[in-house]
């Protein structure tokens, strides 16, 4: 019984089916109330009753394979079944890519600085493009006679012959956002400032008379130098790899004392420069003093960044024009 | 401003090399911004003895020189006219380079060749192929003492230099000049350095039987010092001087002149030289007039000084702009006899001010208007006479005037050791603080163990607190050498504004409407924005960099026009753009300064094809109904669709409000702007106001979920017949407010003109669709809402139902 069974497994398992057809064939064959697995049960009652668990357990091996043959056969037949195709449904068709939203390299690069500071744990401020000349210069301990006051630099929207105080100015750099947070929230602050600046230049590859900033701010009692350095080493390493190279050397920002700059090494170690990236100090005195805060008891770092800069450089855009020309062909380059 | 590596060495002694040094000036607080090299070794370069001089046979203007070269005899042919029998001269060998770089760059190297026929192995060089001077009238003629064979180098007492071009920030007039420099690198290495001017001067007579010198105006010239030099004779300097002036990118004058300038790149003290004799009166006023006037500075130029320009006149005119420039009448010549040297202290701003109404910066008043040693005037004078002297063959007139009407004195500030480390995050000791302070000539004296009083030389006008002290201490320490805090502070940080918080879901939702984010100029020219804003709300810059960039944008209108106006003149065919960014106008609201309204502003815009013609698709334009639906959507994504309502004033603009304050518009470009700003295809425009957005409390939403209905939704189809004048926003307005809370969506499945609906009529056809949320809806509990619905619309807007 056993090797009959045996030769029906064989039989079964060396059926070809390659059509509708012989896929009927094979049903009537086999899978059919008349067929020969079910011929096979019926003989069940020839075998020996202490035989017929091993039996039986072939038996059932015998018509799953036979049935999983069956579907198996039935569903390739189905996949291979021709569907009528017109031209237009040729996959190979070509098409025009999806319109994709996308961010300006300007906003992608800020966004980047921005996720960097908020893991060091500062927020995010802001204020004014057009500001007073108590926020953009005096407040911030420019001397009344200091060229970035003079029309050669500075935007002006309004000047006062004789009272400077009323002026008002296109801001020249994010700092006077320093001035308004301080005067408006008590220490501890820790905060990032990006925007809008002006400076009175002529449009070249070089340089625009717009670009953006990004200021920090951290105040506190006993805030060190070493702490400013070590924020900006943070930042560094975050913004162009843990290996990246740097080194801080002295500055000088009328609203910062000590100051410094940080440069970093850009190219391969033989053909490469330092590269001015960031301005930094500890808030000057005298700024504390123009914003009611005692300098005895506080302490506390700035620093501002050029976006535009960063974002030329991380992007090898060598004209700072291509960022305000708006240039699709320019702006597919970036994704969102 | 340049600094000769070979000059500094004059005063500290040091093995590091130029690299090194730039790197040492550069960290410790004087960037060198570039690094040339300057002049020649000179190498293969050997005095040469012309022992015999023939005409080229086959060349009329060359000749055939016999040159002894020290090991042997070669022959050169030689160009120049005055070579002769019996001369020592340079001769470049085989093998040596000319330092001088021929037109295209490259440098020509000296082989054996033949010119004409006749072997030549060397060139006889002259100074301008040297790169000593222009000289290129012939071969340069060397003093008869070298022996043939001498290197050239040791010769003319020359070799390269190494030129730091320093960026110096205006903090510090002290290192203008290259003692300056010298002192902070003696500090930076901790060696000495050797100061020429550091003699005590003994008192000495007054020269006011020579000459009377009166101040005018003691604010502005704090103190002029005079001396007179006689029987000078004024000619060329010697090589030392005169190659040390043009390494650092300097002309060579004559030897008074070049006196005065070393001097001044030297110490830091300008300084100028009169011809005595031609100073009327010899009389010297310091003094400014209440009118402008023409002077020629001896640049030959003939300038328009306006009042109040401080002068130094003689007895009856003016000779020279204080701290400027000189006359050129009063210049000294080679005919000059006797000379007197001014050494003064001008006031920086004063001088700082005529520099700019001249738009003339000098060497003379860089170094004024950044302030100078007010004490260094007399020893600069003294050096001054010496050398001239020493250069000129003259004679050192005995005495000095010396007017000093404003004294300064130098200050002194306590440093407290533990307030240092405390901002520099260092452990640095009292001996180390005193050794720095020291060496950059700031005297200390310990008070106690932790303060110091510190004295500071005139020289460092700008070290006038404590904080300043702790920068010099920080600088010269290295900021590098700051060890790395154990832990950098973290506090709790404040959480992330709802502004922020709103200006990125902003960027993420028009990003995801599939916008691209352009970037456009805040300032416009006055014609592009007079399109969009009343001249009374216009804001203008007083000096605009150019006739482009006069105006402040109003809108970001004017901005996305032009970005469409570029690509499409560039063949694009479809653009979808935002801008999210600051416009301002004049307004009784002001948001930050007074009368100033500073909003931040979304722009949403289309142009051109939403599909061009394919075998998908048939070409389309974008509609204004495209930009409505991305503009809802952001509407609904930032929580506020449900809060607003619009106002149509024409065909062209729909106007969306929050409360009752106007959030955004939608508009269709009209036809006046897409010409003028040459667009060939409809543009479309949507500007929201964010600022108004937050200022209503909406920046941040709180997002919650709500239970999705067990129960179906239950869809009604009407058409109204309604006069066409009505709008299809009446129509909704009403729908809305009639049909109550059971009305979850509203759709226009269909609209439609024609005679038959009678004149000026046409249908608009609507989709309710009611939910219930506590059962399953039926025609029963809709149709009263869809009948009270319809009876609003027929007793307020003329509809009729269409059966």
């Amino acid at each position: 019984m056993i090797d009959q069974i045996k030769d029906l497994k064989k039989e079964i398992e060396s059926t070809e089916i390659t059509d509708e057809d012989s896929l009927e064939t094979f049903r009537l064959t086999y899978l059919s109330r008349k067929g020969k697995v079910q011929s096979m049960f019926g003989q069940m009652g020839k075998v020996p009753k202490e035989n017929r668990a091993v039996v039986g357990k072939a038996m059932n091996e015998v018509k799953q394979l036979a049935e999983s043959r069956f579907q198996d056969a039935k569903d390739t037949l189905n996949r291979r079944e021709d569907q009528i195709f017109s031209a237009t449904d040729d996959i190979t068709l070509p098409v025009a890519p999806a319109y994709t939203g996308s961010l300006h390299p300007l906003t992608k690069t800020l966004n980047e600085m921005k996720q960097i500071f908020f893991r060091l744990g500062f927020d995010v401020a802001d204020g004014p493009e057009i500001e007073d000349d108590f926020h953009n210069f005096t407040a911030l301990n420019f001397p009344p006679d200091h060229p970035a006051r003079d029309m050669q630099d500075t935007f002006f929207i309004y000047k006062s012959d004789d009272d400077s105080s009323e002026d008002l100015v296109m801001r020249t750099h994010t700092s006077p956002v320093q001035i308004r947070l301080m005067k408006d929230t008590p220490p501890p602050i820790r905060s990032v400032i990006p925007g809008r600046v002006f400076r009175n230049e002529a449009v070249t590859a070089k340089s625009y008379f717009q670009f953006n900033q990004m200021e920090g701010l951290f105040v506190d009692k006993k805030v060190t130098m070493g702490e400013l350095i070590e924020t900006l080493v943070m930042f560094a390493k975050m913004m162009y790899g843990t290996d990246v190279k740097y080194r801080v050397r002295p500055s000088f920002f009328p609203f910062t004392e000590p100051s410094i700059e940080m440069d970093v090494w850009w190219g391969s170690e033989f053909d490469g420069q330092w590269l001015e990236i960031l301005g930094a100090g500890m808030v000057d005195p005298n700024v504390f003093e123009s914003v009611g805060l005692d300098p005895e008891q506080y302490t506390g770092y700035a620093f501002g960044m050029g976006v535009d800069r960063i974002a030329m450089l991380r992007y090898g855009i060598d004209d700072i024009r291509t960022l305000y020309e708006n240039d699709i062909r320019f702006l597919n380059q970036f994704s969102a | 401003m340049k600094i000769s590596y070979n000059w500094l060495l004059n005063y500290i002694d040091t093995d590091l090399n130029p690299l090194e040094i730039s790197q040492k000036l550069t960290l410790s607080g004087l960037e060198v911004e570039e690094i040339e090299i300057f002049g020649s070794d000179f190498e293969n370069f050997v005095v040469g003895d012309v022992i015999h001089v023939m005409d080229h046979p086959f060349a009329d203007k060359l000749k055939l020189c016999k040159v002894d070269i020290g090991n042997q005899e070669v022959q050169i042919v030689c160009g120049a006219d005055n070579v002769e029998t019996g001369q020592k001269v340079p001769v470049a060998t085989i093998g040596a380079t000319i330092p001088v770089p021929m037109k295209d760059g490259s440098r020509l190297k000296v082989k054996k060749v033949k010119i004409r026929g006749e072997i030549s192995e060397g060139m006889i060089c002259s100074e301008s192929e040297l790169g000593i001077s222009d000289d290129h009238s012939g071969i340069m003629v060397l003093n008869q003492k070298f022996d043939p064979g001498t290197p050239l180098n040791k010769a003319l007492n020359l070799r390269k230099d190494t030129i730091f071009e320093i960026g110096l920030t205006p903090n510090r007039p002290d290192a203008s000049c290259h003692i300056g420099v010298a002192r902070d690198l003696a500090a930076v290495l901790d060696i000495p350095y050797k100061n020429p001017y550091d003699k005590k001067l003994k008192s000495s007579d007054s020269l006011d039987h020579l000459v009377d010198i009166q101040i005018s105006e003691e604010n502005k010239c704090h103190r002029y010092v005079a001396k007179i030099v006689k029987n000078v004779s004024v000619s060329e300097s010697p090589g030392w001087l005169k190659n040390r002036l043009r390494s650092i990118g300097l002309r060579p004058i004559n030897n008074v002149v070049d006196a005065t300038n070393f001097i001044l790149h030297e110490i830091g003290q300008p300084l100028h030289a009169f011809d005595y004799h031609k100073l009327e009166g010899q009389k010297i006023e310091v003094k400014s007039f209440s009118e402008s006037r023409e002077f020629t500075t001896l640049d030959g130029v003939k300038r328009k000084v306006p009042a109040g320009t401080l002068f130094i006149c003689d007895g009856s005119q003016p000779v020279a702009i204080a701290g400027v420039m000189g006359g050129l009448d009063s210049e000294v010549t080679v005919i000059t006899n006797t000379i007197l040297i001014e050494s003064a202290y001008f006031d920086p701003s004063a001088i700082r001010k005529a520099s700019k109404n001249l738009a003339l910066q000098t060497d003379s008043s860089y170094r004024f208007e950044r302030g100078i040693d007010p004490n260094l005037a007399r020893k600069a004078c003294e050096r001054a006479a010496a050398l001239i002297a020493e250069l000129s063959g003259g004679s050192i007139v005995d005495g000095c005037t010396d007017v000093h009407p404003v004294k300064t004195d130098s200050i002194t500030i306590p440093l407290r050791i533990q307030r240092l480390n405390q901002l520099l995050g260092t452990k640095l000791d009292v001996s180390y603080v005193v050794r720095v302070l020291n060496a950059l000539e700031i005297e200390t004296k310990t008070r106690g163990t932790d303060k110091l009083d510190c004295i500071i030389p005139t020289f460092r006008p700008d070290l006038t607190r404590e904080v300043d002290l702790i920068e010099e201490v920080g600088r010269i320490y290295d900021y590098n050498n700051i060890p790395k805090p154990d832990t950098a502070p973290f506090i709790t940080p404040a959480p992330i504004s709802n502004w922020e918080k709103m200006h990125n879901r902003v960027q993420l939702i028009a990003t995801r409407l599939m916008y691209k984010e352009i970037t456009t100029n805040s300032l416009l020219s006055d014609k592009e924005e007079g399109y969009f804003s009343d001249e009374d709300t216009r804001i203008r810059t007083l000096n605009p960099v150019s006739q482009e960039a006069t105006t402040l944008r109003t809108t970001l209108l004017g901005g996305f026009l032009k970005a469409l106006s570029y690509n499409l003149n560039r063949n694009a065919r479809q653009l979808r753009f935002f801008e999210i960014g600051h416009v301002y106008k004049r307004s009784d609201k002001g948001t930050w300064i007074d009368e100033i309204e500073e909003h931040s502003k979304l722009l949403l815009g289309l142009c051109g094809f939403k599909y061009t013609d394919n075998w998908a698709n048939e070409a389309a334009f974008f509609s204004v109904f495209d930009l409505k639906s991305d503009l809802e959507s952001l509407f609904r994504q930032l929580g506020i669709f449900q809060y607003l309502r619009t106002e149509s004033s024409s065909q062209n603009e729909l106007s969306y409000f929050l409360n009752n304050d106007q959030v955004a518009k939608l508009i269709r470009i009209p036809d006046h702007l897409t010409d003028v700003f040459e667009l060939n295809y409809p543009a479309f425009a949507a500007e929201i106001d964010l600022t108004v957005i937050y200022q209503n409390g909406f920046a941040d939403i709180d997002q919650t979920f709500e239970q999705i209905s067990k129960y179906p939704p239950f869809e009604y189809d009407a058409a109204y017949t309604v006069n066409a004048q009505v709008s299809a926003g009446e129509l909704t307005d009403r729908i809305y407010r009639t049909a109550g809370d059971k009305l979850v969506n509203l759709e226009v499945f269909d609209v439609y003109e024609s005679e038959n609906l009678g004149k000026d009529k046409k249908s608009i056809a609507f989709r309710f669709t009611f939910l219930d949320r506590n059962k399953t809806l039926t025609i029963n509990e809709v149709e009263p809402i869809v009948q009270k619905i319809t009876r609003a619309l027929e007793s307020e807007l003329g509809a009729n139902l269409r059966s």
